[in-house]
């Protein structure tokens, strides 16, 4: 472990020089943009530098925003209550199993995802809300915006297992590996995915009936 | 069937109809019923089955919410996503609990079994519900009924476990037992009995029927199912509509709808129907009855009344009946009753009763005869009064009718012991005696004949009555009325022409024949039919070469035997004295007829044949005396021939009468001369006007010398002594031409004419004399 650890900041180092960077377009095999896909480049060698500590997932309106995180494991992300009444948030996936029982406003303490893996995340009391967290050994990644497109840029060249994912994915693509130069890569994944179908959500208003 | 009875008439036609009513309203009472108790039975398992579709329906959807909210329990939720297992299996019973649910399991997503909280004896199986977890896959939750090991059937929801991402399904069962089958049957109204159904046999897995009707579901719904049809499912007595509606893939409901429940209400309705049917009959009957009688019993008894009045009994009165139209009915029927009554009275007062004399009349007497028991002898005995119609011309019919009242009077005085006494016609009367004991018979007789010969007043004049009395015995003389009044009349001839007062029919006559008797009848019938007329035969004069007479013939007009001539009838008129009838009618015609032609200017002398008992009654004299002063004929224009045998009989008497007629102006005639033992010499002393010379002589003038000269002598002798000669029979004209020769008056033949009636005799006349004789 240390050994990999160590080939990894060598090579971060090594190539740092000649940094690239991809820009994935995620469709559907019909061909529509991909929202929310993560596309996560680890590299195959080497150690990966913990870049990014901190990810935040607010409560708003009843919804987890964003909808799907991606986090480079080790993150404390947070989870601030912008609702005027309580959530109670939690998880039972494998990756972090966690509740934050009834809460307003920010929570005490940040929840620190040091497992690699998915993590469903629900409000115990508003069960239409859902969020995801992707916790990756790495600190290059990216999600698609609306068009489907995402950007991971200053990826130092290298040889990468190349991943994508989402939450609805049919089917778990295999990852394959690329390699970065300092060009920009274009890439293009189908994924087939299950719509997402909003959970019947009561009106804003509730309390009035 | 003819009903005669008015009383059942009028109660058949009116309960009949009201059956007839009552039928129909009964038929369409009850058809109308079937159909609403069809379309009840059709709607309200209609209406049930919806009603248990929506039921099942929100049943599942509670279930489906309850599963829901239950697999949303945080605890539960954490237990299956951190794989705990005997977390789990405790949060499923404690939550099976909670929810009433027996079957709970936890299914990964992969289809496994997790764990799972059954009931006793039901195994788990390691990979449940495949099929209800493809279509929980595709649409989010699932439920269906299945058959579990423990063979009982439990509606199973399938529902995902989230956290907040799909983790596992929850599979919750409960059971579909009896409880559940009544609790939907009384939300429904219908009997369900839930059934596991393959091609040949059924399980019942739970019922709202019980005891033996849950029994029979099986073996009853088998045959329906497997014929699929909407037959009636029949358990225990009571009978189903039936639908099925499948329970998931695995079962089937049948909802049943009973019949009898359904008819219940109608079958009140009708028994009450039915009830008010037979019952309104019943009273309808009574009361037609009672109404049928109260029209017909006063009706019956003017029927019976009726009844009586055709028997000629005419005494009961009709009760007074309530003044209705039968009332007055009854009213106008009794006062029928009572004019029929009185009027038969009448009737037969006419009938039986003679009106002039007020005695029975011969109707009555021939009645009272028959009435007579036949075994039991008795005594006819006729009267005749003597000179009644001497009495009669002499001093007018009303002496004569009082006569015969007098007479009347007497006889109804004279009936000892039961005698019958009747009128039988003019001066004739008659007696019908019980007994035939001739001693007895014979004092009746001697005193009979004395009480009528006592003298009778009538307007001053003192008339002495006398009769003759024939008399017959039953059953010695006659078996019949018929025999027994001829006889008796003959016998009462026989003593008028005896004066012996009376005499018996035994020895009056030998028995006379039978013919006779009838002829006598029949006489008397044609005398009163018109049925005897008068021929005349023109007797001619040789002198003047004129037809100068004619002498009249009676001819009966017999209705069986044709045209009889004299012969055939007179002399036995004569033997039994019905001439005595004869002779005054025959009188009387020719004078008549006399009167006519004199009238036409036809002068005939008309002779006629007067017999013995004629002459030797006084009536005779009395009825020519009357004949001169009432018809404008001379007495001289009539000649009555007198044969000579009638002058032998009585010649005191005979001569008495010919010379009280002769005085009266009237022609005498001796007839049949020459067949008699009349002398000359005797004649001589007669005031006899022309002698007849019998035709035995005539017809033999030219062939027998001493037959001529008999005639010619005769002619001679008798003009000698003032009279005039007729020759009858004269059938040729060489015996013609020899009376002529002979000087005879008169002559009478076929060879100048044969008789002929009187309206043929002015013409035959006139061609007569236009042609001469040739």
């Amino acid at each position: 472990m240390a050994r990999v650890a160590w080939f990894a900041v060598l090579m971060l180092v090594s190539f740092h020089a000649w940094a690239g960077k991809i820009e994935a377009h995620v469709v559907t095999p019909a061909g529509m943009p991909v929202e929310d896909a993560a596309v996560v480049l680890e590299p195959v060698v080497g150690t990966v530098i913990q870049e990014h500590t901190t990810a935040k997932i607010e409560q708003r309106d009843r919804e987890f925003i964003p909808y799907v995180t991606v986090v480079q494991t080790g993150t404390a992300i947070e989870f601030p209550n912008r609702d005027p009444f309580k959530h109670h948030v939690y998880s039972f996936s494998q990756a972090k199993i966690f509740e934050i029982k009834l809460y307003a406003g920010k929570p005490a303490r940040p929840v620190v995802f040091d497992k690699p893996g998915e993590v469903a995340l629900g409000c115990n009391i508003h069960d239409w809300m859902e969020a995801y967290i992707l916790v990756v050994n790495s600190s290059y990644f990216a999600k698609t915006n609306s068009k489907g497109v995402a950007h991971i840029i200053d990826v130092p060249s290298g040889r990468y297992r190349l991943r994508y994912w989402h939450p609805l994915q049919k089917s778990i693509l295999a990852p394959h590996e690329i390699e970065i130069g300092d060009t920009l890569i274009r890439l293009e994944q189908r994924m087939d995915i299950s719509p997402r179908i909003a959970k019947p959500k009561p009106p804003a208003d509730a309390g009035t009936y | 069937m003819l009903i005669r009875s008015l009383q059942h008439r009028i109660a058949v036609l009116f309960v009949g109809l009201l059956v007839l009513v009552m039928a129909l309203i009964l038929v369409l009472v009850s058809r109308s019923n079937e159909h609403t108790i069809a379309a009840e039975m059709e709607q309200g398992l209609s209406t049930g089955a919806h009603v248990f579709t929506r039921l099942i329906e929100q049943n599942q959807r509670q279930l489906e919410i309850t599963a829901t909210v239950l697999s949303a329990d945080f605890g539960f939720r954490e237990a299956v996503a951190t794989q705990d297992r005997p977390t789990i299996r405790s949060v499923l019973s404690n939550h099976g609990l909670r929810i009433g649910a027996q079957v709970m399991m936890v299914i990964d997503s992969g289809g496994r079994l997790i764990a799972s909280v059954q009931p006793s004896g039901s195994a788990p199986d390691a990979s449940p519900f495949p099929d209800m977890l493809a279509i929980a896959g595709a649409q989010g939750k699932s439920s269906d009924f299945k058959q579990l090991k423990d063979g009982r059937l439990y509606q199973i929801v399938l529902v995902p476990i989230s956290a907040p991402k799909f983790i596992a399904w929850v599979a919750m069962g409960f059971p579909v037992d009896d409880r559940w089958a009544r609790d939907l049957s009384e939300i429904t109204g219908l009997s369900i009995s839930v059934i596991h159904h393959d091609h040949d046999s059924i399980a019942l897995l739970a019922s709202s029927l019980d005891g033996s009707q849950r029994k029979a579901v099986p073996t009853g719904l088998l045959p329906l199912l497997r014929e699929n049809t909407s037959e009636i499912l029949s358990l225990d007595g009571e009978h189903y509509q039936i639908r099925q509606i499948p329970l998931g893939h695995e079962a089937s409901v049948i909802l049943q709808r009973s019949l009898e429940k359904a008819e219940a209400p109608f079958r009140a309705m009708q028994t009450a129907l039915w009830t008010i049917v037979l019952g309104g009959i019943a009273m309808f009957v009574v009361g037609s009855i009672i109404f049928a009688r109260r029209i017909a019993r006063p009706v019956n008894h003017l029927a019976e009344v009726a009844r009586r009045i055709q028997d000629g009994d005419y005494t009961h009165p009709i009760p007074r009946l309530p003044p209705d139209e039968i009332g007055q009915l009854a009213l106008s029927f009794d006062h029928m009753r009572e004019g029929i009554a009185a009027r038969e009275d009448k009737i037969l007062k006419l009938a039986y009763e003679d009106s002039l004399t007020g005695l029975p009349n011969r109707t009555f007497f021939l009645e009272a005869f028959e009435r007579h028991p036949k075994n039991e002898p008795a005594t006819i005995a006729i009267f005749n009064l003597e000179r009644f119609g001497m009495i009669n011309n002499a001093l007018g019919h009303p002496i004569g009718d009082q006569l015969l009242h007098e007479v009347g009077v007497r006889l109804a005085h004279f009936t000892p012991g039961g005698a019958l006494a009747a009128r039988l016609w003019v001066d004739e009367f008659a007696f019908l005696l019980e007994g035939a004991d001739e001693t007895v018979v014979k004092s009746f007789a001697e005193a009979l004949l004395d009480t009528m010969r006592a003298p009778i007043l009538l307007e001053g004049q003192r008339l002495d009555v006398d009769g003759s009395l024939g008399i017959a015995l039953y059953p010695k003389d006659g078996r019949d009325i018929t025999t027994l009044m001829r006889r008796a009349e003959l016998a009462m001839y026989s003593a008028k022409r005896r004066h012996a007062g009376f005499a018996f029919a035994a020895d009056a006559d030998s028995d006379p024949p039978h013919e006779q008797l009838s002829l006598l009848g029949e006489m008397r019938d044609a005398l009163i039919r018109h049925e005897f007329v008068v021929y005349y035969q023109p007797k001619l004069n040789l002198i003047s070469g004129k037809i100068v007479g004619a002498e009249a013939l009676l001819r009966w007009q017999h209705p069986g035997r044709g045209l009889l001539a004299p012969q055939d009838f007179i002399p036995f008129a004569e033997k039994t004295g019905f001439i005595r009838e004869i002779t005054p009618w025959l009188l009387e015609n020719v004078a008549s007829q006399a009167e006519r032609w004199r009238g036409d200017g036809l002068r005939l002398a008309l002779s006629i044949n007067i017999s013995a008992i004629d002459l030797l009654n006084s009536d005779l004299v009395d009825q020519m005396r009357r004949l001169v002063t009432l018809r404008k004929v001379p007495a001289g224009g009539l000649y009555l021939e007198i044969t000579e045998s009638a002058l032998m009989a009585e010649p005191e008497l005979a001569l008495a009468h010919l010379a009280e007629l002769a005085a009266l102006g009237f022609k005498l005639s001796i007839d049949d001369y020459g067949s008699g033992q009349a002398s000359l010499a005797y004649l001589k002393t007669l005031p006899v006007h022309e002698l007849k010379i019998d035709q035995t002589f005539i017809r033999s003038v030219i062939n027998s010398p001493k037959d001529s000269a008999i005639v010619r002598s005769t002619i001679v002798l008798c003009h000698e002594l003032g009279l005039s000669v007729v020759a009858e029979g004269a059938e040729t004209l060489d015996i013609l031409d020899w009376l002529r020769k002979n000087d005879c008056d008169l002559v009478q033949g076929y060879a100048i004419a044969r008789p002929m009636p009187a309206g043929e005799i002015p013409v035959w006349i006139e061609a007569f004399e236009r042609k001469g004789v040739a």
